[in-house]
């Protein structure tokens, strides 16, 4: 324990350095007074890159009458990379935030009754301020990043298909980009160049975290927590009972070392990947246990995760030549698939779960974007998720028939989930404003639309404003939160 | 009889196409201008200049000046780095692979753009795009080559794309250049150098713009000047191209330094300023490569 204090304080201190050095850097081009000052107390470094951001995102509940506030997150965040040789880099990214409303916001959420995960809304727990920290080392044939890190597979955008490797924090469901909601584990990256354009590379992850949902009574609490919250209010509430959740992390033992391994090579103008990757299944909430206890005991609801294997591929082409080409000229196609073995999936009935049953899935996604009247990208892609249950889901006795349960509604879940998404983008006045709408359609009319507006005013400040419009059954993606239609506005400063 | 006349007339005429037809040009030659060469020929060096196909490779950094019509300014800094391969190479397929990576300010550092342009001018370049925001790769449609360039008042096509096959071309007479006179630093350029006036119409029709006038250096072959007029014929744009030379193992390089070009419907502007030039630097062409945008951390 004293190991990992001395390391992390290390870094934090190394880091620091870093920053002082670089602000010294970073004031160069200004040649302000402040400039000239660290320069003169400062052993001055070029090799030292700075970049950081103070952004405020605030959104209101539009149900609510646009005085009720969903979110006032007031984030600050830092890069710094030093170049120790032509080959050697160290990089760090620090992510700290306040999120105000659930200080100031008293009406809607003071009733999320955990305060350790209350706490975790508001802001960064332990050392998630560290969003990155990675040497890099780079020679002809072989790239080595070794550290706190993310690292996206595939060609989707807005769906997880093979962008498998790392958990998500869904405190936001999915309205924010994945970059900002990954979290970052630790492993060593090696991409090695076995061919021009060919590439392998090996991921070694030692780490794990789960999913992180947002906890009961917050905005985006998703409907499976909810009710699993309410089962755990009853089941508190039985004299002389009380309730124990443990999730059981995978030990630090080798073999629950998760591995990922893709092979990366141009032919023909076509890009493809083969993609294989020995994971944890990030969403623990298909392995809960629940221990019934003798009176006056405790009931022990034991989560844990299981390992998946994810076997996938995907590609991405743009159409100039061929016979393609004659009809889909200029179009970008892309596409990827996942086959995942190993996982499973609760059934029972709405709200309700019965039981677990393994189960195999088949995911994939194609894509065709092209731009249109010179700079009007259209974004378009069809998504279908299929599951299949190895065992049968055994019979219901007077109770509605047994179906899988969609994990993050508990509601039944389709063997076969069909669903598109468009977006549409352009800009105007060089580049400084930029609309886009993006819409979600599930085939069980289930549905979001979130249009959106940035605006640079200069060089550091830029602006952003728009809506996210849910709609569709409580039972569905984004019809759990249909009642959580929101007005959003971010503004930027960067350096 | 006849039938021998005249496959023989066919021959003999398509031979005279072959020998008009302006001669390729080799990579990794200088190239300039002498006497009596075809306008073909000159329009093929300024293409040679233009990407620098006479160098092995090519890096720079650059600063992109956004300038509107109140003089209000932004600003993005770039590395550009070209390898130039073709027949002489191990790749003859490609013509040269080019990255660019914007470097400041920080909204957009760490944007890359990866482009491979093929030898074969009917085979479309491939591009892809390191998206900080999104933190991967994405293959992007090179197709759109009257966008705006990063959103200057260049298109894509003006920077990267354009090449000889894509115009027609007019010899209007041979004169001394008027003088570009810069309005971001106020000096005027290349004022009585000698040069071709050349009309350039895109094959494509319709297209942005319906011709170009410009004015190519008789001593190094370079385009110094373009006025671009749109589908109606009306001047909307002015573009300026200074140039470098620099002594490279011997050999006169003739680099791009600064690009000016003013829209003379809304007054806007934009500058790129090319510094730390540097050539022949060994880059490999495994470099140009998904991995090298990988790397990138912002």
């Amino acid at each position: 324990m004293k190991k990992v204090r001395f390391l992390l304080a290390l870094v934090v201190a190394f880091s620091l350095w870093g920053i002082a050095i670089s602000n010294a850097f970073a004031f160069e081009e200004d040649k302000s007074i402040v400039y000239k000052f660290w320069k003169k107390i400062l052993p001055f470094d070029e090799r030292l890159e700075l970049g950081g951001f103070v952004k405020n995102e605030t959104s209101v509940h539009l149900a609510g009458g646009l005085d009720e506030f969903m979110k006032m997150n007031n984030i600050i965040g830092l890069k710094t990379n030093y170049k120790i040789t032509d080959w050697l880099e160290f990089f760090t990214y620090y992510r700290w935030f306040w999120d105000a409303v659930y200080t100031i916001e008293d009406r809607r959420y003071q009733n999320i009754s955990f305060e350790d995960v209350n706490r975790k809304l508001r802001m960064p727990e332990k050392t998630q301020w560290l969003r990155e920290c990675y040497f890099d080392i780079y020679t002809d044939r072989l790239d080595i990043r070794a550290g706190k890190q993310q690292v996206v597979w595939g060609t989707a955008d807005g769906v997880r298909i093979l962008d498998m490797v790392n958990p998500l924090d869904y405190r936001e469901w999915t309205l924010k980009e994945y970059v900002e909601t990954r979290i970052p584990l630790w492993m060593i990256n090696i991409e090695g160049e076995l061919l021009m354009d060919g590439h392998l590379q090996l991921l070694l992850i030692p780490d794990y975290q789960p999913n992180y949902y947002a906890p009961a009574g917050a905005p985006f609490t998703l409907r499976t927590v909810d009710i699993g919250a309410q089962a755990i209010d009853r089941l508190n509430q039985i004299p002389m009972f009380t309730v124990q959740t443990i999730d059981e992390k995978p030990g630090k033992q080798f073999k629950n070392t998760k591995i990922g391994l893709r092979w990366q090579n141009v032919i023909g103008g076509w890009d493809y990947t083969l993609n294989y990757l020995h994971t944890y299944d990030f969403a623990s909430s298909a392995y809960t246990l629940m221990t019934l206890p003798a009176p006056g005991g405790q009931f022990t609801l034991r989560r844990r995760s299981e390992q998946i294997d994810v076997f996938g591929s995907s590609f991405s082409k743009t159409l100039t030549e061929g016979f393609l080409a004659e009809i889909l000229k200029g179009w970008t196609l892309r596409g990827e698939f996942a086959y995942i073995r190993g996982g499973a999936m609760n059934y029972g009935y709405d709200e309700s779960i019965i039981g677990t049953v393994d189960v195999d899935q088949y995911n994939y996604c194609l894509g065709f974007d092209r731009n249109f009247w010179t700079n009007w990208l259209f974004s378009y892609q069809f998504i279908q998720f299929i599951a299949h249950n190895k065992e049968d889901i055994p019979l219901a006795a007077n109770q509605p028939r047994y179906t899988l349960l969609f994990g993050p509604t508990r509601g039944p879940l389709d063997k076969l989930t069909t669903m598109m998404t468009l977006k549409i983008a352009t800009d105007f006045m060089h580049d400084r404003l930029k609309p886009e709408i993006l819409l979600i359609y599930g085939f069980d009319n289930d549905w979001r639309i979130s249009p959106k507006v940035n605006f640079e005013i200069n060089d550091r400040w830029a602006v952003a404003g728009g809506l996210h419009v849910f709609g569709g059954d409580e039972q569905g993606l984004n019809g759990q939160f249909d009642k959580n239609d929101q007005l959003f506005v971010e503004t930027t400063y960067s350096w | 009889m006849k039938k021998w006349l005249i496959c023989l007339a066919v021959l003999f005429l398509a031979g005279i196409c072959l020998t008009v037809q302006a001669k390729e040009l080799e990579f990794h030659q200088v190239y300039k201008i002498k006497r009596g060469m075809s306008l073909d020929e000159i329009m093929k060096i300024t293409e040679h200049v233009q990407y620098t196909l006479f160098a092995f490779d090519y890096q720079s950094t650059g600063n992109v000046l956004f300038i509107d019509k109140s003089g209000g300014t932004r600003t993005r800094k770039f590395l550009r780095q070209r390898i130039v391969l073709g027949s002489n190479s191990l790749s003859p397929e490609y013509k040269y692979k080019d990255l660019v990576i914007f470097t400041q300010p920080t909204s957009v550092k760490g944007l890359g753009i990866l482009t491979w342009t093929y030898s074969d001018p009917g085979r479309g370049q491939d591009q892809w795009l390191w998206l900080p925001s999104l933190k991967k790769v994405r293959k992007i449609s090179a197709a759109q080559v009257d966008d705006s360039f990063m959103g200057s008042d260049f298109t894509v096509e003006e920077i990267t794309a354009r090449t000889f096959d894509d115009e027609t071309f007019r010899l209007l007479g041979e004169e001394k250049f008027k003088g570009y006179p810069s309005e971001i630093d106020n000096k005027t350029y290349y004022k009585g150098r000698d040069c071709y006036k050349i009309e350039c119409r895109p094959k494509r029709d319709p297209w942005y713009y319906s011709k170009r006038i410009t004015w190519v250096d008789k001593e190094f072959g370079s385009t110094i000047c373009d006025e671009v007029y749109d589908p109606k014929g009306r001047l909307y744009k002015t573009i300026l191209k200074r140039y470098k030379l620099m002594k490279v193992d011997g050999k006169d390089y003739y680099p791009q330094i600064f690009l000016e070009v003013k829209d003379l419907r809304t007054g806007h502007k934009t500058g790129i300023v090319m510094e730390d030039i540097k050539f022949d630097q060994g880059l490999k062409e495994a470099y140009f490569s998904e991995r090298t945008l990988r790397r990138s951390k912002w």
